[in-house]
């Protein structure tokens, strides 16, 4: 059954331009960026002395930045990605087939969320060139490239849990969208939140509900325990929430 | 409740959205094997009460059963049971004709798919346009494509919200035709405000008007309620006078026309007893010639105008 949904929604993502214009965009994006932070980094080392320039870490100033950013083109991509998960469904009933089947809503949510998954992971596909030319470049370290790539993978399953519950809610794309991307802002905006508090305690709280010190931990190669749990519990939190939201017809 | 013979127990059932009441104690039966015509004006609850039947909206209050089980938003016995074509057919637009149905068989785990679909093609004669993609056909072939949908995992229950509204008269009369055939296999709730299709098509009615049932049951017996005492139509030689009929009760002629070389006379008696033969003698004996006699029962639009009409 979620096999059956899931090849639906990701033949229906690939009959769209919208699929081809958002890797398209994605990938010209990305691109400039990975440019423009290579040419900073070599005109940053040629500008100083060469014993100053092996203080500018390349995996700072281009790696670990590069994939700060791809997080940030997620504001967007994302919600674009789940906008009409549900919406569109709910708007032309179609979403009463799978009501009238033996389907579970649960079911729906997961095979939904792993279409928008597949569609964002075709996205990075297209990065992978990045990690080629810095394996050219002589930084051969595949548990960093791995780390960076799995936190950007763990924050994409965030904001698509938190993209499909916005879906859930509404039958117009365009509120599920900005729905999101002000659900995404306000993961952020925490963080920030911990930054402006003096107390301790309350900031590192804050810390912990933001996504961005997870995020950045990961990005670090510094897997925890606790990001593991904040990401799964994230996760199903939304989930979950989706699916009550699915059964209000229920009673 | 649980008779097998009722395929559908609507038991005093509600439904209300914030601010306006949609259908209020609607209780009405569906038997097996027929075709049970769900009338209505625009507006009068029809869709909502069919979307509760299907189980995709909860009552506000009162119980519905379908084959014998009581619907609820996740029943499983109730799954692959009711087919259910809407006013707007759930169509997924960017999919082929056959994926789509394959889809909605696969949902519904259907086992012998490939059959399963190509049947289901060639009954509704969409198997020219099976890779063709849904949102590029006519409305005729989407709503062909949609009952389609609702046969594809062969639910001994259809629901059809105004199947043939808005096609061309050869797509009506081909989906008609259709629809009458399937009952010999399925029983199917059928709701629709053109009358004449309800006539031809139906057995028995529901007459729902502003959220409430106002006729119920066998169409005969419809038609017998509605009829205020027993309409004659009576045929005479043109010129020729209607003798008086008082001794069969009182009576009043309700209207009279020419047609050819006969007059013709609609006599409405107060009383119900149908006395044609003593009228027919009785006619003969007076010296009159008498060419036709008929009873006439009511048209189902005439019934459906006076529920409607007059319990504004």
């Amino acid at each position: 059954m979620i096999w059956t949904i899931w090849k639906k929604e990701v033949e229906s993502y690939f009959a769209s331009p919208l699929a081809y214009i958002l890797i398209g965009l994605f990938s010209l994006i990305t691109g400039i960026m990975f440019f423009n932070l290579l040419v900073t980094y070599t005109d940053g080392v040629q500008a100083i002395p060469q014993d100053m320039a092996q203080n500018i870490s390349f995996v700072e100033e281009v790696v670990l930045k590069l994939f700060a950013n791809i997080n940030f083109l997620f504001l967007i991509f994302i919600p674009l990605i789940t906008m009409k998960l549900f919406s569109e469904e709910k708007r032309l009933e179609t979403i009463d087939l799978f009501w009238l089947s033996p389907i579970k809503e649960w079911q729906v949510v997961i095979a939904k969320g792993l279409s928008a998954l597949s569609l964002v992971l075709s996205m990075l596909l297209m990065t992978v060139i990045f990690p080629l030319i810095i394996w050219g470049v002589g930084i051969k370290d595949i548990s960093l490239l791995s780390t960076s790539y799995l936190s950007v993978i763990l924050n994409a399953c965030c904001y698509i849990s938190l993209g499909l519950f916005c879906s859930s809610i509404t039958n117009n794309q365009i509120i599920s969208a900005l729905l999101s991307i002000l659900g995404i802002l306000f993961l952020w905006m925490i963080t920030w939140g911990g930054h402006l508090n003096s107390n301790y305690m309350i900031s590192e709280i804050f810390n912990y509900l933001g996504i961005t010190s997870h995020f950045e931990r990961i990005l670090r190669g510094l897997l925890g325990t606790q990001d593991l749990i904040y990401y799964g519990s994230f996760i199903f939190f939304f989930g979950y929430l989706t699916v009550k939201s699915l059964g209000r017809r229920n009673w | 409740m649980s008779n097998i013979d009722k395929i559908l127990v609507v038991d005093n059932v509600s439904r209300e959205f914030p601010g306006r009441k949609a259908v209020t104690n609607v209780s009405f039966e569906v038997e097996k094997g027929s075709i049970h015509g769900f009338l209505g004006p625009n507006g009068a609850g029809k869709s909502t009460t069919m979307r509760m039947i299907a189980g995709l909206l909860p009552p506000s209050s009162g119980q519905i059963t379908v084959l014998g089980e009581k619907v609820t938003g996740f029943n499983p016995n109730l799954k692959n049971q009711i087919g259910l074509l809407p006013e707007n057919a759930p169509l997924i637009l960017d999919m082929s004709v056959e994926k789509y149905l394959r889809f909605v068989a696969r949902l519904h785990g259907v086992q012998n798919l490939n059959d399963q679909v190509e049947q289901v093609m060639s009954e509704l004669m969409i198997l020219d346009v099976r890779k063709r993609l849904i949102g590029n056909l006519s409305k005729g072939y989407k709503q062909r494509v949609g009952l389609a949908q609702t046969l594809v995992y062969d639910a001994p229950f259809l629901i059809l919200d105004e199947p043939t509204n808005g096609l061309d008269p050869q797509t009506v009369v081909e989906l008609r035709d259709y629809i009458r055939r399937l009952s010999n296999r399925k029983t199917i709730l059928f709701s629709s405000h053109i009358l004449p299709e309800v006539e031809q098509l139906c057995d028995q009615i529901t007459i729902i008007h502003q959220g409430k049932v106002r006729a119920s049951g066998n169409l005969h017996e419809i038609h017998k309620k509605f009829r205020q005492g027993l309409v004659l139509k009576i045929g005479l030689r043109v010129g020729e006078h209607l003798p008086d009929l008082s001794i069969f009760g009182k009576y009043e002629i309700t209207q009279s026309h020419v047609v050819a070389k006969e007059v013709q006379f609609h006599v409405t008696f107060e009383n119900d007893t149908d006395c044609r033969s003593e009228i027919g003698k009785y006619l003969i004996k007076s010296g009159v010639n008498l060419l036709t006699m008929q009873v006439e029962s009511p048209e189902l639009e005439d019934i459906f105008l006076q529920v409607t009409e007059t319990k504004k």
